[in-house]
């Protein structure tokens, strides 16, 4: 089993911790980005671990960078980490187009999307819900069997948030230059609805493990009727429940990240995310209800964690996109194969 | 509080396609009317069959009989059985834990007087434990005994037992030394193992809300008790008792109760219209069945490496009983019509069936409430 080096663990938590405080995830929500929080992210090359270093990236594993990405879910780092490497820069290096040096985005997929590569190499229409558009150097798409790359100066940028307040901006091009590379079979728009989902998964992982922490350290700290709130049974009920759809997310996205290493894990990144998607429901929930008021607050973090949460877990499908993709595999398999589903996944029958 | 994935080797997914072949030749796929989990049926003859090919007390060392096999082949063994629906009844109970238990607590003589006969599938065993006063609040039990002529004279109650009127032996924790003024009432229990045979028994039906008989209460006029069969130090018996009810919990007995019943519907809308509709259904059980499992393997993983993950399996079995009567309450959505215990359709049977015991499942072995307690209090610690 191909597990994580857990330098990366380290250096990445040492990162996340000194740079992400509570001032500053709120100074990048105010301001719609945080220009140098990334440019000192960029120093580490943790953005591009897993692309392979001769297309510019930083090497390692696929399983590297989910780890890197629930950290920054736990730490709920407000940096395109998803966007500039598994998804738009795993595009690029696939169809050996060069990374740029800035920020990478992506059209997530929208039913609203028109846009589209023109006959003659042009890019025309609107990208909607486009991670940090306005921050990024390049916007990449699948049309077909191509990826397409263009400018995001060339763009009209109208910027919207997520319930989390990160940037999803619309981008609307008209005609804009771009450059286009073939993308191998592998690299479809399943394929990459499945990496996108997976990227959201890892991050979900990290936020409900840190929002679950949060829970028992507030709920042990806050004193009514002269003891701890969480000596409470009632409270304690939500301190289980929320520990539990932590260690659920965190081992469906890592038992899915390891499967996606060496396969297309289609089964294990449809469940996961149907998972951590209604984990992310439960664990919210039971957070906010243990924090009473503070939870309400700008001042205190939950909602930092919470608010994400709330956004991820609609990206890249939601429960009912996922159910149906799980169930037509289970029910695919018949009867007699649908435990061996579950115990073997992918690698089942 | 960590649970790391962890994958079947290869010599476990080889014992996964033999008990699959085993299962697939004794229990064809709807010939069998399927046990719910490990509510299943008792049947002597089986037990006998999976012992013949080392499956019973299988983590028991092969001096006293068992296999010496990790944590992990035994709940491949298990999860098997009961999603199969395979009627373990009779060994169930001696499979958990009190082999264990015996095996920890118990003398070299002892030992070689049960184990082996348990892994040969031979003995089926009763837990003692609640009583008509005693249930959450397991400590108070009352039942006594009392020093008679080589051994002790029991008097007293139990209730809830599972299989008392099935099974051969019954373990039991009862009071051996009088609760002292201002003493910790966790002090003087003793486990007792107590010959279901023993003159002075009396074991009577308590019959299930829907007839059926499944547990007991038994009661005890001055039954005798020998030495020989006191289990650990007498007054000791409170540490062995929390160190046996480990081995109830966070197994796939704890989420896989509904399984036979979700297949069985599988089986009969493949090819109806009825599929499409149930599409998403399939897709939501499967998905968290295969998240929780995976966390569940992670606990037996963590107890082959000598680990004693008891919040980690509090968590789970809190979760996975909450699951199963999450699991029914869809299927009985997603039915809307009339159920009964006696429809032609094998899954409106088993339905009826997961509706009627279904509850249980979130009290036996310890209340999800009580099992909320354990695991927040695991939690006190963790870093934030
Ligand atoms: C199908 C089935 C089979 C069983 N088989 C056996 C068996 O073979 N042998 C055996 O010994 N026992 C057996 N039991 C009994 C089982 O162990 C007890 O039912 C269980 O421990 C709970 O005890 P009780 O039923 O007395 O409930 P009580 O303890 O009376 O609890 C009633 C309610 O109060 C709650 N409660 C109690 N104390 C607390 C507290 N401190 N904090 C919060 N909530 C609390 C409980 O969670 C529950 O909701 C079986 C039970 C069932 C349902």
């Amino acid at each position: 089993m191909n597990t994580v080096d857990p330098l990366i663990t380290d250096t990445a938590s040492r990162f996340f911790a000194d740079t992400c405080t509570h001032d500053a995830i709120q100074r990048a929500e105010d301001m719609g980005g945080a220009p140098a929080l990334w440019a000192a992210f960029a120093q580490t090359g943790f953005p591009w671990v897993s692309l392979p270093q001769e297309c510019g990236g930083s090497g390692g594993t696929l399983v590297d960078a989910l780890e890197i990405l629930r950290l920054v879910g736990y730490y709920a780092a407000p940096v395109p980490a998803a966007e500039t490497g598994m998804l738009g820069g795993w595009l690029l290096s696939q169809a050996d187009l060069a990374l740029p040096e800035g920020i990478v985005t992506v059209v997530p997929g929208n039913t609203r999307d028109t846009i589209a590569l023109n006959t003659d190499g042009s890019v025309s229409g609107v990208a909607h819900m486009v991670p940090w558009g306005r921050s990024a150097e390049q916007l990449v798409f699948l049309d077909d069997q191509q990826v397409v790359s263009v400018n995001v100066t060339d763009a009209e940028v109208q910027p919207h948030p997520s319930l989390a307040g990160e940037p999803r901006d619309t981008l609307v091009f008209n005609r804009a230059p771009a450059q286009v590379g073939a993308a191998p079979d592998s690299v479809n728009a399943i394929s990459f609805r499945l990496r996108g989902a997976l990227s959201r998964v890892a991050l979900m992982a990290g936020a409900i493990e840190k929002m679950s922490q949060l829970t028992v350290t507030y709920t042990n700290e806050r004193h009514q009727f002269g003891r701890p709130v969480a000596k409470f049974q009632a409270v304690q009920q939500h301190l289980v429940w929320a520990a539990q759809d932590a260690a659920l997310t965190r081992m469906a996205a890592e038992v899915a990240g390891l499967g996606a290493q060496d396969g297309d894990a289609a089964f294990e990144i449809a469940s996961a995310k149907l998972v951590a998607n209604q984990a992310a429901t439960r664990a919210t929930k039971a957070a906010h209800q243990a924090h009473g008021a503070m939870g309400m607050t700008q001042e205190y973090p939950l909602h930092h964690y919470s608010r994400r949460l709330w956004t991820w877990r609609s990206e890249y499908g939601g429960v009912q996109e996922w159910a149906r993709w799980v169930g037509d595999l289970a029910v695919g398999q018949g009867a007699d194969g649908l435990y061996p589903l579950i115990a073997s996944g992918s690698s089942s029958g | 509080m960590r649970f790391t994935p962890t994958q079947l080797g290869d010599a476990e997914l080889e014992l996964q396609r033999e008990v699959r072949a085993f299962l697939a030749q004794e229990l064809p796929p709807g010939s069998h009317q399927p046990g719910l989990g490990m509510s299943a049926r008792a049947d002597r003859a089986f037990s006998a069959k999976m012992a013949e090919r080392g499956w019973v007390g299988m983590s028991l060392p092969k001096q006293w009989g068992g296999s010496d096999r990790s944590a992990v082949d035994r709940f491949i063994v298990v999860e098997e059985m009961l999603r199969w629906g395979a009627p373990v009844g009779h060994h169930w109970v001696a499979d958990r834990q009190t082999g264990n238990v015996i095996l920890k607590f118990g003398t070299d003589e002892q030992r070689k007087r049960f184990l082996p006969a348990i892994c040969r599938g031979e003995l089926g065993f009763s837990i003692g434990m609640s009583e008509p006063d005693s249930g959450s609040d397991l400590a108070s039990v009352s039942m006594r005994a009392e020093r008679g002529d080589g051994g002790w004279i029991v008097n007293g109650t139990k209730i809830w037992t599972s299989g008392a009127h099935q099974n051969d032996w019954f373990i039991c924790l009862l009071r051996t030394h009088p609760l002292e003024e201002g003493g910790s009432k966790h002090q003087g229990l003793s486990q007792m193992l107590v010959d279901l045979n023993s003159p002075g028994l009396d074991i009577g039906p308590i019959p299930f809300l829907n007839g059926e008989h499944h547990f007991n209460e038994v009661a005890f006029t001055d039954v005798f008790v020998p030495d020989e069969n006191v289990v650990g130090e007498p007054g000791m018996g409170w540490n062995q008792n929390t160190a046996e009810m480990a081995y109830e919990r966070g197994g796939p007995d704890r989420w896989l109760s509904p399984f036979s019943t979700v297949e069985q519907l599988l089986r009969e809308v493949e090819g109806t219209e009825m599929e499409q509709r149930a599409c998403e259904l399939f897709g939501e059980l499967t998905a968290r069945w295969w998240a929780l499992r995976n966390l569940s393997l992670s606990v037996a993983r963590l107890i082959d490496e000598g680990e004693a993950p008891s919040v980690e399996s509090a968590l789970v079995k809190e979760m996975g009983t909450r699951f199963e009567l999450e699991v029914i309450e869809k299927l009985v959505e997603f039915v809307d019509e009339e159920l009964t215990p006696d429809a032609d359709s094998l899954f409106h049977r088993l339905l009826a069936e997961c509706v009627l015991t279904g509850p249980g499942n979130t009290i036996r072995g310890g209340t999800i409430e009580i099992l909320r307690s354990v695991a927040a209090k695991g939690l006190e610690g963790l870093p934030a």
